[in-house]
């Protein structure tokens, strides 16, 4: 090839991938609207499948990229000793806000949000005490298992309620107490029986727990587990005498109709939406109580006459308007 | 006296024992089956897992379980394939490959569940298999509703008790079988084949251990979740010692071992005074007490874990 055309050739080849760039970025999408440049990952401890805890999770960060154009991204089964490792990722890939969807992570925030002064963070917990650039989701469980309580406490024929649990957090402590105070109120002969299985997720073994509650004539069941609750349901159809359920993050009913009352479903796309929000304005850290009416609701009553539900429902928006339940958390009081 | 019969003589109970005690019977027999050939097979429960999602995820896109049931077979039998040929063929550490497809079990587990169901906020439920209550038998008093009123993967693995014992025990096949985990060179000698054997045992134990995972979600939860196997691979492993790799302890040391799991949950229900960390920790507890007594004197097949070379001279 002669020298002239061989740079003729070159020359073509260097318009041609200027082009190309060219092209590609004006053909990038607009920059998202509101917040260009603002980066968000969450932390999850569990599967985005697991259609409860972790999926709440994933959801309400789908939202915040919608509704506010925040760029999100999300680990998912993030042992609590690899949490630094990913957050540190996160932060040194200019992600400035870092939520983690767990209170096991509570000591690894109160660490990255000192050495990270110029990020914010989002936690879960029970925490009281936080650096100023730490926004904390309470989840005020005790407020939400209260009128779960008095439902079973209105509901039980057999006067023996068992309550489920997988790990003895402060969280599912208080949650426990304060069913276990409304039984004690509304129905002062029912009997509260209890266990922890040791794992949120393992149907297998909530089944065997609640499968011994249910033979000790236990007719309601309060299930403060995630996946778990599966095995319960499953427990609760093979038990010879009608067994009643109630769940909570998701509404689980339409597994088995028959067998739930109700759900105490929780939102966290409002917590995480309003706490974005309040970042993107400057406002860095702070608390969102999650309560009943505020991220928590009842789904509808099943399984009870309607006078039962009626009362339940009134209860549960007596506690959303600020009457007071007992928040013990650092042991069962129940016998 | 209510102590007692909450602790021993509850018929829900034992029907429970019987119940949770399946897969664990399942499994070790199918682990026996492979180290009686001189294959031991580490990834128990990443095959378990991978039996399980495979079970549920075709059941609940079929609608049957017995094609659920079908492709975990294929899918622990294909693993088990996997294990042989690198195991047999390449002679690479039986340790080794076993924990790599362990890890890869779960894995591959996670990622088939992702891809056929997606997130979700209802999660997935498939109908248990159905009770098979058996005629005659399961009207007997107390007896009945324990043992005879189960589903049909309860009343198989019961039967592959007698089945395995007479096969390995009784016939040509299984005396060959066992030969090749005691002195695979004395089988080789005979002219028989080595490798042969050692890759059906291998299919026919991750066939079982396939069935053992499905039995999890098609017979006791209606779900899949990640961590639902439990470690019940690994006491399947701990149970052929127990049973000294033979059909019938593996089954009293399953039922022993499901007890001690029920009778946690039940303790705690008695009495407070027992920290219910303890009662957790109780069955796993038991395993290593346990082993720890009945491994003194069991005498593993000599050729255990170790591959054939045809060319050595020793």
């Amino acid at each position: 090839m002669s020298p002239a055309r061989n740079r003729f050739t070159q020359l073509a080849h260097a318009v041609l991938y200027v082009s190309l760039v060219c092209w590609s970025l004006c053909t990038t999408g607009p920059a998202a609207a509101g917040t260009p440049g603002v980066k968000m990952g969450m932390i999850l401890p569990g599967t985005i499948q697991d259609s409860d805890f972790n999926t709440l999770g994933y959801v309400a960060l789908q939202e915040i990229q919608k509704q506010l154009g925040v760029t999100v991204s999300h680990s998912e089964q993030v042992a609590v000793a690899d949490a630094e490792r990913v957050a540190r990722e996160y932060l040194g890939s200019g992600h400035t806000i870092i939520a983690f969807h767990g209170a096991q992570y509570l000591t690894m925030v109160q660490k990255l949000a000192s050495q990270f002064p110029q990020a914010s963070f989002i936690i879960i917990s029970q925490g009281r005490s936080f650096p100023p650039n730490v926004w904390n989701i309470t989840r005020r469980f005790h407020e939400g298992f209260y009128p779960l309580g008095v439902l079973a406490a209105r509901v039980t024929k057999s006067n023996r309620i068992g309550y489920i649990s997988g790990i003895r957090l402060p969280d599912f402590i208080s949650s426990l107490n304060a069913a276990y105070e409304a039984v004690k109120q509304y129905n002062p002969k029912a009997e509260f029986v209890y266990a922890f299985t040791g794992d949120q997720n393992d149907p297998v073994k909530a089944r065997q727990a609640v499968e011994a509650q249910i033979a000790k004539g236990a007719d309601v069941i309060i299930s403060a587990l995630n996946l778990g609750v599966l095995g319960i349901v499953e427990a609760a159809r093979a038990a010879k005498s009608p067994v009643l359920v109630t769940s909570f993050y998701t509404d689980k009913s339409s597994l088995a109709p028959k067998v739930f009352l109700t759900s105490l479903t929780l939102d966290f796309g409002r917590p995480y939406l309003a706490i974005v929000e309040n970042i993107l304005k400057g406002s860095r850290g702070g608390n969102f109580d999650m309560r009943p009416g505020h991220g928590m609701e009842l789904s509808p009553i099943a399984n009870t006459s309607p006078e039962v539900a009626k009362e339940v429902q009134a209860v549960f928006q007596d506690v959303a308007r600020g009457k007071p339940v007992p928040e013990i958390l650092d042991k069962v009081v129940a016998p | 006296m209510e102590i007692a019969r909450d602790l021993l003589l509850d018929p829900q109970l034992w029907r429970l024992i019987v119940t949770m005690a399946t897969p664990l019977i399942l499994a070790a027999i199918g682990e026996m089956v492979m180290e009686r050939s001189g294959v031991l097979n580490v990834s128990i429960e990443g095959m378990m897992t991978l039996g399980a999602v495979l079970a549920f995820v075709v059941t609940f896109q079929t609608g049957s379980a017995v094609t659920g049931i079908g492709a975990a077979m294929l899918g622990a039998g294909a693993m088990a394939l996997v294990l042989a040929y690198f195991a047999i063929t390449r002679r690479v550490s039986q340790l080794s490959v076993g924990l790599a497809l362990f890890v890869m079990g779960l894995g591959v587990s996670a990622l088939v569940y992702r891809i056929a169901i997606g997130v979700r906020l209802t999660p997935p439920r498939v109908p248990l298999l159905p009770q098979v209550p058996l005629p005659w038998l399961s009207d007997l008093p107390l007896l009945g509703e324990m043992l005879f009123r189960h589903n049909a993967l309860v009343y198989l693995a019961v039967a592959l008790v007698p089945i395995t014992s007479i096969i390995l025990f009784r016939t040509p096949l299984g005396l060959r079988l066992r030969a090749t985990g005691e002195s695979p060179r004395a089988v080789d000698v005979l002219g028989l084949p080595v490798f042969g054997l050692r890759y059906g045992a291998s299919l026919v134990g991750g066939i079982l251990i396939g069935v053992a995972g499905a039995y999890l979600p098609l017979a006791i939860t209606g779900s899949f979740s990640d961590g639902m196997v439990g470690g019940r691979g690994w006491i399947a492993l701990m149970l052929v010692i127990f049973g000294r790799w033979l059909p019938g302890p593996i089954v009293g040391g399953a039922l022993l071992f499901a007890y001690v799991e029920a009778l946690g949950f039940r303790l705690g229900m008695v009495t407070k005074a027992i920290p219910p960390q303890f009662l957790l920790m109780l069955p796993y507890l038991f395993a290593v007490v346990v082993l720890v007594r009945i491994s003194r004197g069991a005498q593993a097949p000599r050729a255990l874990g170790a591959p054939y070379h045809r060319e050595s001279r020793t």
